[in-house]
């Protein structure tokens, strides 16, 4: 078992974090809405110069950390791109990328780019994305499309626990953007001539959700290297490692959104941004009880051990 | 609740149904004709004698019991207030005035509100003044009397909704800076079109109902605008406040919208995971729990023996059934296919919920202003 990432990986995290800010930080999902068209523009350019495209976490375990450092450097700035998505392409199809789909109304969060897409069921039944209608406008439905697909002849083993794995990582990368900001909200926002920070009815909140946050690294970290080592139970753990990642992230975001008060829904404040575009990645493919019946159905009677 | 309570029950979805397109989600969506819609209802309310029917006949109202208006803001709320910003206006405003506004003031406002005619903003909260209102440090200035008297307001408000379509605002203001912080305050009654009063709207993601903040730079307002006495508005808005104090029949809407899943849904009902439908339960469980508390307080109020404890309990599982609703509802959502008009407006007012729910345990006082409320009913006299 490893439960840490390679200094490397860290390392590269950073540098991706670093380019992002460059690029824009917090304002890429602000332009990525307001001209949808550009969705790709400042991102996609920029991560192919880093190299990204280029990692085969697949195949390498040094890659496999590092894209999943990259996924939780998208989240923190929000980066409005479906990095997570693309790093978990199939090699052997000729795409862009690989979305984990589920229901009877497949969809993501990949409107308005100009990609050609895999998808995989979490039992593995490959297809090939044929067309795809955004939801609405960005603003209300934060870059979701329905799907078109096709069933394809490949299998995809593998495909499915790298897809839900890599995507806990940018929502991984979100709570601890949303956690920071209250964190440093809550020290600066005095009411009753003190800091929010000195109550200790907000330190609780606080806690609450750094408990959650933790945790859903925690899983994060062991579903990765459960992929990368070929367990048995990768799909399990990834699974279990998505429930943390939307329970974490209903706590996260409702004490971060409590603390900040009302500040905190308004487009002026990055929270109201990871807000709303969190919700694709806790809605799709499986929401709160899906996720349950799937990971119950994956374990049957097997548990979860710790390897 | 009585037969006057069912009969008015029937009458208000006989109108909502008639009056109130399918899929209407507020009075201040985008869409001006959903604000006309609003405006309509209300003067066909207005006409029944259902706009203001809870206050005194004296005043053009129908002196009805609680629980008929309980009945009134449970179904306004399921469907969306259709009232739109006028609610205020009925449920408050109206009656601050009858208690302690002059002869002039009532003869000016109390008409207007009853007609559906006029629509209120409430200037209370400010950038540093949230939970602890009163910090707030907007200003009115003595004007000396050659120089007409009066005083001029400066400061600024926000989160203050509807204040782009506002004739008046119930606007507090400090008055005196002597003393405790909430001796010197006074409630103003302005009318919206004062020179040096302007609202601009704030982007949030709560979807579309506007909140707005509005800059004072130097409002003139005289002594007749003065609501009550100068230096009493701490103890108004004290008033306001019980007037609002079981607040938002929150659950009705989230029973609403709950209940009419099975049917939208149809034959994929049954395919929904078993767990899913057990939450969907036990959310009916939580309003079932959050109507009954509601009713509780109703009860104290009538009989006079209410304290703010009573209404906490209430507000604090309301806020989070709102919350929690919205979530199973989505998760529901997620595993179905709808087409088709029901499966259309049974989509927008999820998401709608989903949005206006965030907000629900900060709205209208804090999660936390209530839980101090709460624990210091419980703890008061404990040994």
């Amino acid at each position: 078992m490893n439960i840490e990432l390679s200094e490397e990986a860290r390392a590269f995290g950073n540098t991706v974090r670093e380019a992002l800010a460059d690029a824009g930080g917090d304002q890429l999902i602000r332009a990525a809405e307001r001209d949808p068209a550009r969705r790709s523009g400042a991102v996609a350019p920029l991560l192919a110069e880093l190299g990204l495209w280029e990692l085969a976490p697949r195949v390498d375990a040094d890659d496999l950390e590092a894209a999943a450092a990259a996924c939780r450097a998208a989240g923190w700035w929000c980066a409005g791109y479906p990095v997570a998505e693309r790093l978990a392409r199939p090699a052997d199809l000729d795409v862009d990328g690989l979305l984990v789909v589920a229901g009877p109304r497949p969809a993501a969060a990949t409107a308005n780019l100009d990609l050609r897409w895999a998808a995989v069921t979490v039992d593995g039944r490959r297809g090939l994305v044929t067309a795809m209608r955004p939801d609405g406008p960005p603003r209300t439905a934060s870059f979701v499309a329905t799907l078109d697909i096709a069933p394809a002849r490949e299998s995809g083993s593998g495909d499915p626990a790298l897809g839900l794995v890599l995507t806990c990582w940018t929502l991984l990368g979100m709570l601890d953007r949303a956690l920071d900001l209250t964190r440093h909200y809550v020290r600066v926002r005095e009411q009753f001539g003190q800091p929010l920070s000195a109550f200790q009815g907000v330190q609780f909140q606080l806690t609450d959700a750094e408990v959650e946050r933790a945790g859903l690294e925690m899983l994060a970290k062991y579903a990765l290297w459960s992929f990368g080592a070929a367990s048995e139970a990768a799909v399990a753990d990834a699974l279990a490692a998505r429930l943390a990642a939307i329970e974490a992230a209903e706590i996260v975001f409702r004490v971060a959104h409590q603390l900040h008060g009302a500040i905190g829904f308004c487009d002026e404040t990055q929270l109201s941004w990871l807000s709303r575009y969190s919700q694709p990645l806790r809605r799709l493919p499986l929401g709160l009880s899906a996720t349950r019946a799937a990971l119950a159905a994956e374990i049957g009677t097997h548990g979860l051990a710790v390897q | 609740m009585g037969p006057d309570a069912s009969a008015l029950r029937a009458e208000l979805r006989e109108l909502v149904g008639e009056h109130v397109p399918p899929g209407f989600l507020g009075a201040f969506t985008d869409d001006p004709a959903d604000l006309e819609t609003a405006q309509r209802f209300c003067r066909t309310l207005a006409e029944r004698d259902l706009l203001c029917l809870a206050w005194p006949a004296e005043f053009g109202g129908r002196g009805a019991s609680v629980w008929e208006q309980t009945v009134v803001r449970e179904e306004m709320w399921a469907h969306h207030e259709p009232r739109g910003a006028q609610y205020m206006g009925v449920n408050w405003v109206g009656p601050v005035i009858m208690r302690y506004g002059t002869a002039e003031q009532q003869r000016t406002h109390l008409p207007a509100i009853a007609g559906g005619e006029v629509i209120w903003c409430q200037g209370f909260s400010e950038p540093d003044a949230g939970s602890d209102l009163a910090s707030l440090r907007t200003a009115a200035r003595p004007v000396p009397d050659a120089e007409g008297g009066g005083w001029r307001i400066y400061g600024q408000k926000i989160w203050t909704s509807y204040a782009l379509m506002a004739q008046w605002c119930f606007l507090l203001a400090r008055t005196s800076a002597e003393g405790r912080k909430q001796e010197g305050l006074t409630v103003f009654l302005v009318p919206m079109s004062s020179a040096g009063i302007e609202a601009r709207p704030i982007a949030t993601m709560l979807g579309p109902h506007h909140l707005n903040e509005v800059y004072f730079d130097g409002v003139p307002v005289t002594a007749a605008d003065v609501l009550g006495e100068v230096g009493q508005g701490w103890k108004l808005v004290q008033e306001v406040l019980a007037f609002e104090r079981v607040g938002i029949a929150r659950y009705a809407r989230c029973e609403r919208l709950l209940l009419a899943a099975p049917a939208v849904l149809g034959g994929q009902w049954d395919t929904l995971p078993e767990e899913l439908r057990a939450r969907w339960a036990r959310m009916l469980m939580h309003c079932r729990r959050a109507r009954l508390l509601a009713y509780r307080v109703i009860s104290l109020q009538s009989a006079g023996t209410v304290t703010p404890g009573d209404a906490a309990a209430y507000r604090i599982a309301v806020t989070r059934l709102d919350q929690e609703s919205a979530e199973v509802l989505m998760d529901i959502l997620g595993l179905a296919v709808l087409g088709g008009a029901d499966g259309n407006w049974f989509r927008a007012e999820v998401e709608d919920h989903l949005r206006y729910a965030q907000a629900s345990t900060v709205a209208s006082g804090s999660i936390e202003m209530q839980r101090i409320l709460l624990s210091r009913a419980l703890l008061s006299g404990a040994s």
